[in-house]
């Protein structure tokens, strides 16, 4: 049999995944110029929102996951509001604001865990009797197929809209210099608020469909940003293209590297692929 | 005095305080004993944490309803290993310095107790674990016990029974890179290599990973016989999904950490026909009963009759040479325990190991695992 196919499928499969994370993380990034660690627990909030209320309170699956995105888009601004925005107006040092948001982050990982239990569910009702199409050889499953569509078109969405709407052009020069944004009367604590939104929204989504893929648990969360924060230094962080294109580049690299050696070196070798990047080419493959 | 000195001053007339308050609480010959119970609460491996817990709890009420430890009740602190080295560490840490445990009962993944071995070596404290079967276990220490089987005897039940009764001459392993996966996987590779047979794949993988899409489609393009997968329940849930996505149908075959209900129901029908081995255990119908009633459950998940026969063990032992802890552990060589819902006869060699172990096959079928005969 021939495994190179399969090999691609599976590397589109864990760049769409990656594509997801990598797009919110960017998106705030870019705009609010901090690591935020938070991220990646909101992922898991959006996995647990649709584990309760699709599976515990059987509610219509479209719905549930749509409340999904909405409580981690709430929680995400609720903890810019609250914790981020206090600190940057005070001029913390990005040192504060990264131990702040480690802090969020443990927490909400810790209630999650409180209030759901630390085990592994799986959000799907049918484990393994997925939809399965057959694609160059290789095999996908109908949640793979919906998360990379998902992914492309979020990418698109995300790149048009920064470009062509008033609000997109905001964030862009937010990001750029918040400062002067100030200056020319842009109100860039709403600007900023309005893109932890969007952004922990998408992190919830990218929850959502990883649970309906694999599964969920409270500790979700890190390795998802983890690979998410890879992608986007690959491939250039604040670009919305890059993003995407350092998350297939992340996926193809890590699924072909295992191929002749054993499968425990991934993580090696995706943190390897960044520490390559880092030393060589921190700019990204493409430029903001 | 200055403000601080006074506050300095307070500060210090509390800790005294204090200090005093516990003392003369802690009466040590008329309060209750107390033992140490560490397993995974939370995290991949949780669900056999809780059943043992559950297990523990069911034999202290009954050592403590038929009248305790020579008149002293016997309490178990329960801490949380997380089924990992760090989190096993300090939960033994802390039993040991600060609950000042008799004996520490656990841990369950090989991870937790190869982490504390040492420390409870150094302070001279007995361990007693019901669940980790890593072979290095076994030279770990006078005082490290366990009363679960090493995996020198599983890898080398897996490799025979994989060879001789399935006939499965070229096989793929896919294990979990923990003590407890790695240590199975190098006992099966030599002894299935020496049967004559052939491992085709070999590949580790990292325990919190939820894509095997890759090593799974390897073991695909290898064209075995057989998969021998070495996982916990998270990643076999995970394993056998994904497996069914890639097109990759072969036999089944798992270690003993597939001995848990999750597996056999969160997996549905593509776990259907897997086997595995698993230590033969002999449970009562009390037993059976009085787990059902904690975990609403009629599925034991394994390793629950090894913690509870532990605690009975270690109850028994201490009756009989108190709570000294050297005494303990001299005493552990001498037990041999009969009345178990583990094993008919439990009795430890010098290396604080099982001088027997006996395995079995079970199938999935129907969400249940029943035995392979």
């Amino acid at each position: 049999m021939d495994i190179v196919p399969q090999l691609i499928v599976n590397s589109i499969i864990a760049g769409a995944i990656y594509t997801m994370v990598a797009l919110g993380f960017n998106l705030i990034y870019g705009t609010a110029r901090f690591f935020d660690l938070g991220y990646g627990a909101l992922t898991a909030v959006g996995g647990y929102a649709v584990f309760y209320f699709y599976k515990s309170l059987g509610l219509n699956i479209f719905f549930a996951i749509v409340i999904g995105m909405l409580v981690s888009g709430l929680l995400g601004w609720l903890l810019y509001r609250f914790i981020y925005a206090p600190l940057r107006e005070r001029k913390s040092s990005s040192m504060v604001l990264l131990v702040a948001a480690l802090g969020a982050f443990t927490a909400i990982q810790a209630v999650i865990a409180i209030l759901f239990t630390s085990q592994f569910q799986t959000l799907s009702t049918s484990a393994g009797n997925d939809h399965v199409y057959e694609i160059l050889g290789g095999v996908i499953t109908q949640v793979q197929l919906i998360t990379l569509i998902i992914g492309i078109v979020l990418m698109l969405g995300m790149a048009l809209s920064l470009k062509y709407t008033m609000f997109g052009k905001a964030v862009k020069a937010v990001g750029d210099d918040e400062e002067v944004s100030k200056i020319v009367g842009i109100n860039t604590r709403v600007v900023i608020g309005k893109v932890f939104f969007i952004g922990s929204a998408i992190a919830g989504l990218a929850g959502i469909l990883v649970g309906f893929d694999t599964g969920i648990e409270p500790t979700m969360g890190l390795s998802l940003l983890l690979k998410g924060v890879i992608a986007s230094i690959i491939g250039g962080i604040g670009n919305i293209y890059g993003g995407v294109l350092g998350a297939f580049f992340l996926g193809f690299v890590e699924n072909f590297g295992i191929w002749k050696i054993s499968g425990e070196w991934k993580d090696a070798i995706a943190f390897g692929v960044l520490i390559i990047f880092l030393l060589f080419r921190p700019q990204g493959i493409l430029k903001r | 005095m200055t403000k601080n000195g006074k506050i300095a001053l307070g500060i210090v007339v509390l800790i005294i305080i204090v200090i005093a308050f516990v003392s003369m609480s802690g009466n040590k010959e008329t309060g209750p004993i107390r033992i140490g119970f560490v397993g995974p609460l939370s995290g991949d491996a949780a669900n056999i944490g809780q059943n043992a817990k559950a297990a523990v709890e069911i034999a202290t009420a009954e050592v403590n309803a038929a009248g305790g430890i020579n008149g002293r009740q016997l309490e178990v602190m329960y801490e949380d290993g997380k089924c990992g080295g760090t989190a096993a560490s300090s939960a033994a840490n802390k039993l040991i310095n600060v609950d000042k445990v008799s004996v520490i009962l656990g841990g369950a993944c090989s991870g937790e107790t190869m982490a504390f071995a040492q420390a409870a070596e150094q302070s001279r404290t007995p361990v007693l674990s019901y669940c980790s079967s890593v072979p290095t276990l076994t030279k770990a220490g006078d005082y490290i016990f366990r009363n679960y089987p090493s995996d020198s005897f599983q890898g080398k039940f897996g490799a025979d029974h994989l060879f001789n009764t399935l006939g499965k001459k070229k096989v793929a392993v896919l294990y979990v890179k923990s003590d407890w996966g790695i240590g199975i996987n190098d006992v099966f590779i030599q002894e299935f290599k020496k049967l004559g047979g052939t491992v085709a794949v070999d590949d580790g993988y990292d325990q919190n990973t939820h894509d095997l899409r890759t090593i799974l489609t390897k073991v695909k393009a290898a064209n075995v016989d057989a998969l021998y997968f070495l996982g916990y329940s998270n990643e076999t849930v995970v394993a056998l999904s994904q497996a069914k996505d890639v097109g990759l149908k072969t036999t089944w075959f798992g270690g003993d950490g597939w001995d848990d209900p999750k597996i056999w129901s969160s997996a549905g029908k593509v776990a259907e026909g897997s086997m595995y081995s698993r230590v033969t255990s002999n449970p009562t119908d009390a037993f059976r009963t009085a787990m059902k009633a904690k975990t609403a459950s009629d599925e034991i998940a394994g390793c629950s009759a090894t913690a509870y026969d532990g605690t009975k063990i270690i109850a028994k032992v201490i009756g009989s040479v108190g709570t000294d802890k050297t005494s303990i552990k001299n005493e552990l060589y001498k037990t041999v325990y009969t009345s178990g819902v583990s094993s008919k006869e439990i009795s430890f060699d010098e290396n604080g190991d099982l001088k027997t172990a006996n395995y079995e096959v079970a199938v999935i079928r129907d969400g249940k695992a029943v035995v392979s005969k």
